[in-house]
């Protein structure tokens, strides 16, 4: 079996090549069914308010107008509200909306052009509710509870030193706490340091908009989703609507993309239950400026607390942190879990005391985000660390690697090891920045080292592997495709596993009815979870063709071997080679016959974990960036950005590459310019889609580059681990810490635009008059 | 509203339609001639998904109308392979792994052919500033680049 890779680490075309290149892929937006109706939805103006008064009647007799649906018009039976851990979002507003975008009423209708006529005519009465637009209004005392009954919900349990509660106080959902080390700690610090730092929020801005097609009876749910969990979608659906979850099917085929918003319910309970309604099928498609108001990412406030020698060891950190979580809870629990747990960062550590609360505000829901609360964590902790050596007159690069966790080192006790050569992947930063130069007047060069756990926690994934009568491979498994790569990737480990060309793999597209149970895309979980169990799977059917052979020539099963749908008796140029058709055919007849096998992985469970399960695999970043400030405007221009990953091993190394550009240039946008706007009242100021701006391509740095290491330390098939979400999560420090190095200057907020850096700038100018 | 008769070439086909004159082209190509490539994205003309081409410039359908096709050529994405065999644009992409989600890539690919049909040697700013007027929220544009880099040298090989 040490026979050299021929598919894995190959520059072999995706999967999806040839139908995304030719606009054959399809995706949710694109199917259409017959008779299929449009569904539109009335959305709120006011950010906190109840609803006094709901007059559809209007609507319900328009032209075109199928079925329209109000909270009344749900079924006593029925779950009027899902999420993720706590189950307080509404399909259709109640009694009150709580924040500007919440959904009020919907109708389905032949055209999306007379659903939205038909909206026009429903006649709504609010009575104003006080409005917390921001974390600080929503804990001050004054604050409207937003949600005066406490919703439903359940904990996520933890190991040791973690621990989680539920509604601490008013308009916090959840908060997260975690503690390990000797507090005295403190005590023994030479210097202890006290910062604050704020990270704006940005949209997810997936070009495919959140959609669905539901084709529902009352006992019977078909449903098309742009979804990146399929299986978790069919549980919360059938909770919803009371049927059983083997009546439920959800298809998932091409996803436009998601960066972490296409999970638990979005478009879907509106679209089944416009079908129930309407005994139609119905799809919902959302607008980008809709998605934009669906879900976001955190926003949040850090405070920490750090205590070092002055030699620059780091003893002990306490932190607060402060995510706006928005309307609904949906995945914020989940963050505030990873944000509390990332904020040490890969450093040795006395004592850690960290407390992460999800503050609910009257703004658009906030969710899961590429990076997941580490790419907060890393603003904060990165910029600290920078500063901190600063203050002591100690290079930060000379800091960072007397703190770092040396391979195989755990992260906090009783939790993995780390499994990347942290220096390593610093210095090559390093070098490419070109760290040691001198510097030039007004430019300046800066570092930063993220560090995520990835896999997910205590994660369940199952596949299966079919050999057809020639030796041809179907995967069946429901990673989603949402342009990592992932079933590319997938059936290149099949390949390699059964030795045939990548082409001979194929990777059928998802319906829970036909795939194994899996629990989701996310995390970057799915080459180091899916990946063992894909593997496992390829690697067993293998032995069912082996163990049937060997009957068939009889001979002993260790003479035979698999290659390109040969069975190979013996070895070196004796070696015959049987074709497995005819073999196949001769024993089951002329209908052949698929040898199947199904392959499981699960992280195991250990309750000395902090997480209750040992990390799977450490996601690293490492960033370097040199700046050039303009004193005289507050423009800063990036000349030089360096991003790096590690991949392990990288299954497929173009694939890889994109993932780590791509995740880079998010950290980039949100570093310098990308952010949602909401004003004191609620309202998003820049939700259109013509000023709100992303990363194009001529907002790339001058030079831009990314490495992806192999270090060859992971988990998962042939030593790789997950990649996606490194590379977000260093940018936005080492472009604020390159600020510094340039004109000394410290920015604590993003994004850094030239407003904040030349009011940094007056404000170190005054400090010295 | 009285539908609009319009007579347009479309992926090199000669053909009639009926049209509302409130249809815009993006929903006419998508619903109507079941061509699906061209993607809704932001629906103002900013994000360069639904970018089709009229006689060989590069438009975003969603903010044209059907009607505005009348007495045109119409270019989507469905219509560059030719006889089985992919455009080396099309090509270029695949071999540079220039596409992650796909949403953006027919918008891409239209929008290098009309570059490379005005620019057979297009130096990276003009790339930079051509690929400007769509958004790729996946890749970090590099390999991107790369591609209409790869996609311009082929072209040029293949002129030759």
């Amino acid at each position: 079996m040490n026979a050299p890779l021929t598919v894995v680490g190959a520059k072999v075309p995706r999967k999806d090549a040839i139908d995304k290149v030719s606009g054959q892929a399809e995706y949710t937006v694109d199917v259409a069914l017959a008779g299929m109706l449009h569904a539109k939805v009335l959305r709120s103006s006011h950010a906190h308010a109840l609803i006094k008064r709901l007059d559809v009647s209007k609507a319900r007799v328009a032209p075109g107008v199928r079925a329209v649906l109000t909270h009344a018009d749900i079924p006593a039976h029925f779950m009027p509200v899902y999420g993720y851990f706590i189950k307080d979002q509404p399909i259709v507003a109640v009694d009150r909306v709580r924040y500007v975008g919440d959904i009020v009423c919907a109708v389905a209708a032949d055209s999306e052009a007379e659903a939205a006529a038909a909206l026009a005519l429903v006649e709504v009465d609010y009575e104003d509710l006080p409005v917390s637009a921001t974390i600080e209004s929503a804990l001050s005392e004054q604050a409207e509870n937003l949600f005066p009954v406490i919703p439903f919900g359940v904990m996520p349990t933890y190991g040791q030193g973690a621990s989680g509660k539920m509604w601490p106080q008013k308009n916090v959902c959840y908060e997260f706490d975690y503690r390990s080390g000797d507090a005295s700690a403190f005590e023994r610090c030479e210097h202890v340091f006290e910062d604050e730092f704020r990270f704006s929020r940005m949209h997810h801005y997936h070009l495919e908009p959140f959609a669905a097609v539901a084709n529902a009876r009352a006992d019977r749910i078909e449903v098309w989703a742009s979804n990146q969990n399929p299986f978790p979608l069919r549980k919360e659906l059938a909770r919803i609507f009371k049927v059983s979850e083997s009546s439920v099917t959800v298809h998932v085929g091409m996803v436009g993309a998601g960066f972490g918003s296409k999970n638990n319910c979005k478009a879907e309970p509106v679209a089944v239950m416009l079908s129930m309604m309407s005994r139609r099928p119905v799809r919902f498609c959302l607008t980008m400026e809709e998605s934009a108001l669906t879900n976001t990412q955190h926003a949040a406030i850090l405070r920490l607390k750090t205590g070092v020698m002055k030699d620059g060891t780091l003893v002990a950190r306490a932190s607060e942190i402060l995510l706006d979580s928005g309307g609904y809870t949906d995945a914020s629990p989940l963050v505030a879990e990873k944000a509390g747990y990332r904020i040490p960062g890969p450093y040795r550590w006395q004592y850690v005391d960290t407390r992460c609360l999800c503050v609910m505000t009257n703004t658009a829901p906030a969710g899961p985000f590429r990076g997941f609360g580490g790419t907060q964590a890393t603003w904060a902790s990165e910029s600290q660390l920078d500063m901190i050596a600063r203050r002591l007159g100690i290079d930060p690069y000379d800091m960072r690697v007397k703190n770092l966790l040396k391979l195989g080192e755990p992260f906090q006790p009783g939790d993995s090891g780390i499994d990347s050569d942290l220096k390593e992947g610093l210095d090559l930063v390093c070098e490419h920045i070109g760290y040691r130069e001198p510097r030039k007047p007004l430019r300046g060069k800066g570092l930063s080292i993220g560090c995520k756990d990835g896999g997910g926690v205590k994660k369940a994934a199952q596949a299966r592997v079919r050999i057809l009568t020639n030796g041809d491979a179907i995967l069946n498994f429901a990673s989603v495709e949402m342009g990592q790569g992932i079933r590319t990737a997938m059936t290149q480990v099949v390949a390699e596993v059964l030795r045939l060309p990548h082409g001979r793999v194929s990777a059928p597209s998802i319906n829970t009815d036909h795939v194994p149970f899996d629990e989701g895309t996310n995390a970057s979980s799915g080459i180091a979870v899916m990946g063992r169990a894909v593997e496992g799977a390829a690697r067993a059917a293998r032995e069912r063709v082996l163990d049937f052979a060997a009957e068939q020539l009889r001979c002993d099963r260790g003479e035979l071997d698999l290659d390109n749908g040969f069975i190979v008796q013996g070895t070196g140029p004796n070696a015959q080679r049987h074709p497995m058709g005819p073999m196949v055919m001769g024993f089951y007849g002329g209908p052949g016959f698929e040898f199947t096998a199904d392959g499981f992985y699960m992280p195991p469970v250990d309750h000395r974990a902090p997480l209750e399960s040992p990390c799977v695999f450490w996601e690293i970043g490492w960033g370097a960036a040199e700046v050039e400030v303009d004193p005289g405007t507050g423009i800063v221009k990036v000349l030089k950005l360096v991003a790096s990953g590690d991949t392990g091993r990288s299954i497929n190394p173009l694939v890889c590459k994109g993932q780590e550009d791509g995740a880079a240039v998010q950290g980039y946008g949100q570093a310098l310019f990308e952010r949602m706007i909401y004003n004191e009242r609620g309202e998003l100021l820049n939700i259109d889609p013509l000023i709100y701006r992303v990363p194009l391509a001529e907002d790339l740095p001058a030079d831009f580059v990314t490495i992806t290491q192999q270090q060859g330390h992971g988990p998962g098939p042939f030593g790789a681990k997950g990649a996606g979400e490194g590379t977000i999560l260093p940018i936005a420090s080492a472009i604020a810490n390159a600020i510094d190095d340039a004109v000394g200057v410290r920015i604590t907020e993003l994004p850094i635009t030239p407003e904040r850096v030349l009011e940094a700038l007056e404000r170190k100018a005054a400090a010295k008059r | 509203m009285n539908d609009v008769d319009i007579r347009f070439t479309l992926n090199g086909v000669e053909r009639q339609a009926a049209v509302a004159p409130n249809v815009l082209l993006v929903d006419f190509l998508r619903d109507s001639e079941q061509l699906k490539g061209a993607k809704i994205g932001c629906s103002r003309g900013v994000c360069g998904s639904c970018t089709v081409l009229i006689d060989g410039t590069p438009v975003a359908a969603c903010s044209t109308f059907a009607f505005q096709a009348d007495g045109r050529s119409v270019v989507t994405v469905e219509g560059l392979a030719q006889g089985g065999a992919l455009d080396p644009v099309q090509q270029a992409f695949i071999d540079n792994a220039a596409f992650q989600c796909g949403y953006c890539t027919s918008g891409m690919i239209l929008m290098t052919k009309a570059l490379l049909a005005e620019n057979a040697s297009p130096d990276r700013s003009a790339i930079v500033e051509w690929l400007s007027s769509n958004v790729c929220r996946c890749t970090g544009y590099a390999q991107i680049i790369a591609a209409v880099e790869d996609a311009a040298q082929r072209l040029r090989e293949a002129a030759r």
